[in-house]
Formats: structure tokens, sequence, C-alpha cells
């Protein structure tokens, strides 16, 4: 691009669109017309005073113009600078502060940034089966380390006598297995494995 | 039916003695022996024949307060600086031996975190023991455990749950500063109707004392309920009222006077 640019001749400064205008331009237009004054001045010795006279106004235009460029340029370069300050200011405060945009959206609304990669993804109801699993499993694993106890110290542990159950989620029972009394049992998951039960051990 | 034999109790789960309580201010009861009968029934192993004795208890209390650390120190001797918030509920099973009875205990500790509330009230159905623990260097803690309290009583049949009311971090206070915010707590277990205890995790300074006064007051209800029902079922048989409706404590006390007037 800049190699084409000093490529380019001077004359082209002439057709650019104003207000796409650099103070480089309003040089190569004055190195322009310098040329021509300079042809003509040497053509016509008559004119030369005339010339010279133009020239001067000629040299104040374009100092008018290299002024109101500049200006213009400056003013440009610092409104693109403030843009993206504010831009820059915008993101951190939606970052910051996910309530503004709460604000905007009524307050049982959330925004979600899906390129978080702490985002909330999981549902309530996902979290609850975890962790319905995850007791049941320490459940067992309590049953098991117990039972290796058992085979440990040389006790024989018992079979199936004793059930283990993880009821309504949050309650574990223990109950003789083959018992009549199955009020429950529909609510209840059967965890499998006894509970062992007893006295004798101690004697 | 006699049961099989189950690995042993550990040595350090035997409890044989009421254990005492931590202020005679606010207890639960005074008395520092087992029920008489609760004992007799002990040694002559009826009980053998109700199954394994099991408990429920339910940790509650705001965020950072120390409700797992407690529990952690009581069921696996350990203390961990670093905090991590608990994720929705999570338990322990601790084995007791008390009067040469199995029982167990199973501990639910519960996220302080209101996030979770949600999830961890879900678990606080069927407990027998509500443990409402708070900050002792954090007055607001303590003022919170009034709506821990009332939501984890809101999920039970009311008059069946033993309250403690748990001051923790003892050892983040002087002697002084402790035994001010007693005062102010022991305040609230009385309104609470609940029974106060200060304790240290990290010290372990109270903690075995306090998790066995909620073992063995926890086993002697148990044990109560169930010499209750059993002398119940004996005397309906006496009475010759064989159909039993289920679920009306107040009925079948009713039922209980009406035999005992009818025998004299």
């Amino acid at each position: 691009m800049d190699t084409e640019q000093e490529d380019m001749s001077p004359e082209t400064a002439l057709d650019k669109d104003p207000f796409q205008m650099t103070v480089e331009d309003v040089y190569d237009m004055s190195h322009v017309i310098g040329k021509d004054l300079m042809k003509i001045s040497k053509e016509a010795r008559g004119v030369t005073d005339l010339v010279a006279d133009l020239q001067f106004k000629i040299v104040r235009v374009l100092e008018v113009l290299e002024t109101l460029v500049n200006q213009s340029s400056l003013a440009t370069e610092e409104m693109k600078m403030e843009r993206d300050n504010l831009k820059g200011e915008l993101e951190r405060l939606v970052k910051e502060s996910p309530q503004a945009d709460q604000a905007d959206l009524g307050p049982d609304k959330m925004v979600i940034d899906l390129t978080d990669p702490n985002r909330p993804r999981f549902t309530l109801q996902e979290l609850r089966e975890v962790l319905q699993e995850r007791n049941k499993l320490k459940v067992q694993l309590l049953v098991a380390q117990d039972e290796l106890q058992c085979y440990k110290s040389g006790v024989i542990p018992p079979t199936e006598d004793h059930i283990v159950t993880l009821e309504n989620e949050s309650i574990i029972t223990s109950s003789p297995r083959g018992n009549d009394n199955s009020k429950d049992k529909s609510a209840i998951r059967r965890l499998f494995s006894p509970f062992r039960q007893d006295k004798q051990a101690q004697q | 039916m006699q049961s099989p034999p189950l690995s042993p109790v550990p040595r350090d789960r035997l409890i044989c003695q009421m254990p005492k309580c931590y202020t005679a201010e606010s207890c639960l009861q005074y008395k520092t022996h087992f029920d008489a009968q609760v004992k007799s029934a002990c040694q002559q192993r009826h009980a053998g024949n109700y199954g394994l004795k099991m408990s429920k208890v339910v940790m509650v209390g705001d965020l950072y307060v120390g409700k797992t650390s407690l529990i952690n120190r009581f069921c696996k001797n350990v203390f961990d600086r670093d905090y991590k918030a608990t994720i929705g509920v999570d338990f322990e099973i601790e084995r007791f031996e008390i009067l040469g009875m199995p029982f167990n205990l199973q501990i639910w500790d519960t996220a302080g975190q209101e996030k979770f509330k949600c999830i961890a009230s879900a678990y606080y159905r069927g407990a027998q023991v509500i443990i409402t623990a708070f900050d002792l260097g954090d007055i607001q803690t303590l003022e919170h455990t009034k709506h821990w309290l009332q939501d984890a009583l809101k999920e039970n049949e009311p008059d069946t749950c033993f309250v403690f009311l748990v001051g923790t971090k003892k050892d983040t206070l002087s002697e002084a500063e402790c035994e001010q915010t007693e005062q102010d707590a022991l305040k609230f277990a009385i309104e609470m109707k609940a029974e106060y205890w200060s304790v240290s995790a990290k010290t372990g300074e109270n903690v075995k004392d306090f998790f066995f006064r909620v073992a063995a007051l926890a086993f002697e209800q148990c044990m109560r309920k169930e010499l209750e029902k059993n002398s119940h079922n004996t005397a309906q048989i006496g009475a010759g009222n064989l159909i039993q409706l289920e679920g009306n404590p107040s009925e079948n006390k009713e039922n209980d006077l009406q035999h005992s007037t009818n025998c004299c």
C-alpha cells in the first residue's frame, strides 16, 4: 500500500475526496501548483509579477487548507481512540456486573456468557440425581468396607439377613429381609447387602 | 431369629454411661443415667429382636461455620484448614455400641450456601436429631440458627426431634470472649428448646463428648419408643382389641391409659 502511494503521481491528490484528504495530499497539491507556476513564469516574462502575487495567495490558501485538514484528521483520530476506549469499558462492565443486564431483562432473567468456561450449564435436577447416585454408592462402599472388616477379623459376615436401603433418597434404613411389613417397600430402593448386626462379635 | 455376627464396633465407640451435658443451663435432660427400663431391656438383650437401631442426625447452619469440619473431626479424626463448600449434602454413618447394643448414627451434612437450600432441605425429613451450628466468632450466624431450625422442623413431625445448638471454632476465642458469646447463645438455646455445646473441630475440644451425648440420647429415645410399642402390642391383646390403627400417637397413649385403668 505504502509503496503504491509513493509511486502515485502527486496530481492524484487533486482528485481525492476532500474528507479523505491528509496533510500529505495538501503538500502534493502545493507541489503541483508550484511546478505549474514555475512553468508559467519561464514562458512569459511579463507576467512574472502577477504570478508571484498569485503565488502568495495560493500559498495562503494552501496553508489554510493544511491547518483544516490537519485539525480534522486529528479530531478523527481522537474520536477513534475514544470509541475504542468506550468499547473496552463496556465489555469490562458487562463482564463484571451481570446484574446490570438482569435489570434490563427483568429480575428473574439471567444472561449467560456462552464463552465462559465456568458458565452454569447443569440443571438442579441433574445435580440432585448425581447426589443421589453418590449417596447410594457411598452406602455401598460403607457396607463393603464393613464386610471386609468382618473377613479381616475372622468373623463370617451374615448372609442376606438384613438389607440396607436408601429410603426416599434421604433416610438410610436397615431392616430384616423377608419382613412382611412392607408398607414402604415401593418407596424403598434396595441397596443390596447385609448390614451386619450383632452382639456375639464382642464376646 | 438370632442375628449373625458383625464386625466389632471400634473400642472408642463404646458407651456404657449416659454422657454429661455441656451446661446445665441448657440441656435436654438432666439425669446422669440411662432410663432404667431401657437399661434392663438391653441387659436382657430383648432389644436384639428389634433389629439394628439407626438414628438420623441432620446438621444445619450458615456456610463456613464448620459443619463439615465438625463431622470430619469426629468421624475421621481429621481437620482441614482449607475451606471447601459442601455441595448439596453429604453423610457419614458412625457405628456405636451403647449398653452392649449396636447402634448407628447417620449424620447428614448439609450445604450452608443459599443456592443449595432447595436440595439440602429435601434431606431434613425423618430426623431424630437436628444440630444447628454457628460460628462463636460471628454473632450473625447465631442469629440465623433460628431460621435454620425452623426450616428443618417444618419437614418433621412436631416434638419428635432432639435439637442441639452448637457454637464452633472455640479455639479462635479467648475464654472471656467465649463466655460472653455463650451467654447470648444460651438464650437462643432455651428459646429453641435446644441443648447447648461449644466445640472446636481444630483442637477437637468437646467434639467426641458432644457426639456421644447425641448418640446416647438418640439411642435411648429409640429404645424407649420400641419398648412402648411392644408393651402397647401386649396391652392390645389383653384388651381384646386386635385391630390397631397406625399413626396416631395420642390415640395410642389413650389406649395405654385405658388399659392400665382396666387392669387396676
